[in-house]
């Protein structure tokens, strides 16, 4: 579970990312639960000072939106108590983000389901597609209509600069079969999940239910031994990963029917244009309440995330192969970090097979994308290529046999050899109709006799940006087998972290901060003098760059007494980083910064009050240009871009955030 | 016979300190077992050799120290020694043996009243006359410790350890050195552990997948050859690198700028006008398992045949420290290929390509290496501001008070109260 900490700026952020999206009725009520945690509906009243009648409509808006967890209490009182959900709360400020992702990925017409959805929280299946045959009996009607009133999400969209484009061309989705097809999709890509009643339940609620069904199933005498706990904490994994895979259920369903294979099939062939798929998908259980799956939504910006870490390390086209291996990587990996309630012992379970192979990347590869870009070249002498291929086995759930390896490192030698013996013309002329263009410019460049012999056939460039990852210092990749590649999450993230510390250490205190931070974190703690020498820096430099960060809090002090009198003139005063604790502040100022951004965007609204009444209007709105003054239109056109900014700014912030807090 | 004894004894004196002198440096001890086996004394006679050594101790020839629990003599030469016999005083001399005896560390006036347990005037008085004899001379630019008055004998170069090493100027860190030097090992590095490409440029906009950020970079490549290009490739083509390739194929120069010779980047023939407007230089990783990554013992090698520290030798160690702040700089990162450690640039594609000293003569404030990757919270206000700790909503600074975030969206002032007419519509 990716908890929040609920400090004060973040509770009057959440709050006020509700009240941007959902309005002020809600927010007041999210805040009283963020504050006071849970509440029943008469203390809520109270606190709220608000009717009932107003009280349920805003907690349906919440909960409609799963921001809000609930449990009957079954023994006595049968009282509803609710508890705010942070986490989703959270997840408002990453529509725009998703949204694009699943654009990107998938195309418009999903894009346009998944709008749908988080415009309307969690929806039967049977009312989303009466909704978008409503949409098409108008369309077809031949009166352009909007999908609704989309005013809350204008801004979030706005961000991506492509809302407006979705509209445009008036109806992405065009028929019921085409929706039903795009919802199949998104179930597949694990994007949609079911809902379930459990889902409403707080994370402890649900591992205190799962422990109690054990506890009376299993151990009606109780636990005795530590063999005992040992198969009770198993057991509530069991029921935990249970509740969890219900909302898989549609998904299961899916897979069984044979249609689905074949779907894919196309897909993977044509089916990015988002084009109209085949009708043959299976007719979803219209019964069915269906919600977006965040927890997927972010592996695949984790993918996004890394890629441009690439980019910036290696290279672009590094970064292209970099996000196809992570593609196939993370297909069914369904969350980004494991519960360690959960996931405690058989990890595997739901990781899929743990590795891409060489030609499963090479397949996925775009033709238009020449991998020989990106990558420098020289003798192949000067390589070599047994310390490049070096099989890296430390994955604990995955064992290779060492010969394997081995056998396999010894004809991948070979092979290069053979490479180098120019019979690479060969295999460039048979490359020819694969990649026509790539052979065609081999021949001439062999006609000028000159880089001849640096024309690699494309496996051989894929390997090449492969095995640059693996040989990487941040270790993007792991070679875990002959052609077989992983990625080791856990640690790689750390670095991502540390790289994105590394970089506001270097803007705020400069690069001898950097230089000082590094040297500690790599040595552990040391005094004035041992910095002195290590960082070639002089003294009074270091002094005032440690304060700098000591405030900033990216480096830490420690006094260490001489002698049991502990003197303080004669102490020793220690430097050292902690890295975590500077990444939890990191943190707690990004959320701040945040609440800062919508803060102030809220001030250039009362500023702009009466420009925003006029566009309030009925008569005014979606023709403000035409009615409005000019002086005032101005007015207006600058607030937008303001806000505008503000929101992208929020959404940089977030990059960080999320980073640090869900990766 | 005393007299010929005394005669005997003089002999001997030149003898064995001769026989001293050649069986090594000052600075070797010799034990009582050394010097009969030096075949000096007859007979091995130790009441000779005692009267011997001790004529020469005498004559300041012979030096007595403890060897373990054995005593043991080091010779002095004769210069020294008569340096020694021209002392007016004993404090004199002893406060000069003390500081002889200290040798290139030096030491502290302190430390010498405490040796010889004499009174401060008395130890002032030597040293004074020491000085103005010019046999001590205060040590200047001590790094090691800079508030102690220390002394070193005349003519001797203070350590290492006293100075600070290669690093020191005149008892300073001598940053503009060290930076020179980090730049001159930093391109060095640079250059040998990264493809230079005159090819098109790789690093288009941030993000985004390979598709979508090569579609500019076709545009150069057409502009690179127009006339050769068959307009209607462009149109059906014009996403994929390959197919303007096809059309350039008559034309060698693009060939060889789109695919540059192994030998070094001056080599590649790509004509100026190509490279000046449209190839872009840019540096490229090398693939993986490359052998010849720059270690220090090259690196040091460069640094002493370029000769830029021309009074200054540095050992490999000094390199070693020199390019481990380059590490943790994240500029270069350490490879271990086959065992072999070398070093390589961070961010090869992100690299400046024009040499350091190159780039100074246009903007002297200028830093080497990759700037750092941007960041959503440096890149608010709140990432720089100075109240950022204190700045909460109802306190005296706060988000609706902010003079940042105005100034941030280009506000500037914010216009003064707003005129209440009444908006037409």
């Amino acid at each position: 579970m990716n908890t929040i900490n609920v400090t004060r700026p973040v509770g009057e952020l959440l709050s006020l990312l509700v009240e941007e999206f959902l309005g002020e009725l809600p927010a007041r009520i999210f805040k009283v639960l963020l504050t006071r945690g849970r509440l029943s509906a008469p203390t809520l009243a109270q606190y709220t000072s608000m009717t009932k009648r107003q009280l349920l409509h805003g907690l349906v808006v919440l909960q409609q939106h799963n921001l809000l967890h609930y449990k009957v209490d079954p023994e006595s009182t049968h009282m509803t108590m609710y508890e705010a959900n942070p986490e989703n709360a959270y997840n408002l400020i990453r529509v725009g983000k998703t949204l694009e992702m699943v654009d990107s990925t998938f195309g418009a017409a999903a894009k346009d389901v998944m709008r749908s959805l988080l415009l309307s929280g969690f929806t039967r299946i049977s009312d989303l597609v009466a909704a978008y045959q409503e949409q098409i009996d108008e369309a077809s009607k031949a009166t352009r209509t909007e999908p609704d009133d989309e005013d809350p999400f204008a801004e979030p969209e706005g961000v991506n600069g492509d809302a407006q484009a979705a509209k445009k061309p008036g109806l992405v989705i065009k028929s019921t079969a085409h929706l039903n097809s795009v919802i199949c999709r998104l179930v597949e890509a694990e994007l949609i999940e079911v809902m379930h009643d459990k889902i409403f339940l707080t994370h402890h609620d649900l591992v205190k239910g799962a422990e109690a069904k054990v506890m009376k199933e299993y151990f009606p005498t109780g636990i005795k031994g530590n063999k005992a706990k040992v198969e009770l904490q198993e057991k509530i994994a069991d029921e935990l990963r249970e509740d969890r895979s219900k909302s898989k259920s549609l998904k299961r369903k899916l897979e069984q029917n044979s249609a689905a294979a074949k779907r894919r099939k196309l897909f993977a062939e044509g089916g990015l244009n988002g084009a109209p798929e085949e009708e043959t998908d299976p007719l979803l259980d219209a019964k069915q309440v269906i919600r977006i799956n965040h927890e997927k939504c972010l592996v695949d910006l984790r993918n996004r995330r890394l890629v441009q870490f690439v980019n910036d390390m290696i290279g672009e086209t590094t970064g292209y192969v970099y996000a196809v291996l992570l593609k196939h990587l993370t297909k069914s990996l369904p969350r980004c970090r494991t519960d360690p309630l959960i996931d405690i012992s058989e990890e595997h379970i739901e990781q899929g097979k743990g590795f891409v192979t060489t030609d499963e990347i090479l397949d996925s590869l775009k033709t238009a994308v020449d991998l020989s870009l990106g990558l420098g070249k020289e003798s192949r002498d000067k390589f070599s290529s047994r310390a490049a291929e070096k099989v890296q086995h430390s994955a604990p759930k995955k064992k290779i046999i060492l010969e394997a390896a081995v056998d396999g490192d010894a004809s991948a030698d070979e092979d290069e050899h053979d490479d180098g013996d120019g019979s690479d013309s060969d295999e460039s002329m048979a490359d020819g109709d694969f990649k026509p263009a790539q052979a065609n410019g081999t021949k001439v460049k062999f006609a000028d006799g000159v880089a001849g012999d640096y024309k690699l056939d494309r496996p051989t460039q894929l390997k090449q940006h492969l095995l640059l990852l693996a040989e990487s210092s941040q270790r993007f990749v792991r070679h875990c087998g002959p052609n077989e590649w992983t990625v080791d999450f856990v640690p790689l993230i750390q670095t991502l972290k540390e790289a994105e510390l590394d970089s506001i250490i270097e803007q705020q205190c400069g690069r001898p901060g950097l230089r000082l931070v590094r040297i500690l974190r790599s040595k552990g703690k040391l005094d004035e003098k041992a910095l002195t020498n290590t960082a070639l820096m002089r003294k009074s430099e270091i002094q005032q760059t440690m304060l700098q960060m000591l405030k900033a809090g990216f480096a830490h002090t420690q006094e260490v007494p001489k002698d049991n009198k502990a003197d303080v003139s004669k102490s020793f005063f220690l430097w050292y980083c902690d890295t975590n604790r500077s990444l939890d502040r990191l943190q707690a100022r990004s959320y701040k910064s945040m609440l800062n951004c919508i803060q102030f965007l809220e001030v250039l609204r009362q500023k702009e009050k009466d420009v925003l009444s006029v566009t309030k209007r009925l008569d005014v709105k979606g023709r403000e240009k035409d009615v409005m003054r000019k002086e005032y239109y101005d007015r207006y056109s600058q607030f937008l871009e303001h806000e505008k900014r503000l929101f992208a700014q929020m959404g940089r912030l977030d990059d960080l955030i999320t980073l640090l807090k869900d990766f | 016979m005393p007299g010929d004894n005394d005669i005997k004894i003089d002999v001997f004196k030149d003898l064995l300190y001769d026989a001293v002198r050649e069986h090594g440096s000052e600075s070797r001890l010799f034990t009582q077992s050394d010097l009969l086996d030096l075949n000096v004394i007859p007979d091995r006679d130790v009441l000779l050799l005692v009267k011997v050594v001790q004529a020469l101790t005498a004559d300041k020839l012979l030096v007595a120290t403890r060897e373990g629990s054995t005593l043991a003599w080091r010779w002095r030469s004769r210069e020294e020694a008569k340096k020694y016999t021209s002392f007016p005083n004993d404090e004199t001399m002893l406060v000069y043996t003390v500081i002889d005896e200290a040798g290139r560390d030096g030491i502290w006036n302190r430390t010498i009243k405490n040796k010889l347990k004499m009174h401060e005037s008395l130890v002032k008085n030597a040293i004074k006359y020491l000085e103005t004899k010019g046999f001590i001379e205060p040590m200047k630019n001590n790094v090691e410790h800079p508030n102690k008055k220390m002394y070193i004998k005349a003519n001797l170069k203070p350590s290492e350890r006293a100075t600070g090493g290669p690093w020191f100027t005149d008892g300073e860190l001598d940053t503009a050195f060290v930076e020179e030097l980090q730049e001159l090992v930093f391109d060095y590095i640079k250059t040998k552990s990264a493809y230079l490409s005159t090819h098109i440029p790789m690093s288009g906009g941030g993000g985004g997948g390979g598709g979508a950020t090569r579609a500019p970079k076709k545009g150069v490549i057409r502009g690179a050859a127009p006339s050769t290009t068959a307009p209607g490739e462009d149109t059906t083509r014009g996403t994929k690198r390959s197919a303007t390739e096809i059309s350039n194929d008559s034309s060698p120069i693009m060939q060889n700028s789109a695919l540059p010779p192994r030998s070094a980047p001056s080599a590649t023939p790509a004509p100026a006008h190509t490279s000046s407007r449209n190839a872009r230089k840019v540096f490229l990783p090398l693939p993986a398992g490359y052998k010849q990554y720059p270690t220090v013992t090259e690196i040091a090698q460069l640094i002493d045949r370029a000769g830029v520290t021309n009074n200054t030798t540095l050992s490999e160690a000094d390199i070693q420290q020199l390019v481990d702040v380059l590490v943790f700089d994240g500029r270069v990162e350490p490879i271990k290929v086959n065992g072999r450690k070398g070093y390589r640039v961070t961010r090869a594609v992100k690299q400046d390509t024009q040499s350091f000293s190159k780039r100074r003569e246009t903007n002297p404030d200028c830093v080497s290496g990759a700037p750092p990757i941007p960041n959503g919270l440096m890149e608010a206000p709140c990432g720089r501001c100075p109240v950022f700790d204190i700045c909460v909503e109802g306190g005296p600074v706060s988000p609706s008070t902010c003079i940042y975030f105005p100034r941030w969206l280009g506000i500037e002032q914010a216009p003064p109260a707003v005129s209440k007419e009444v908006t037409a519509s």
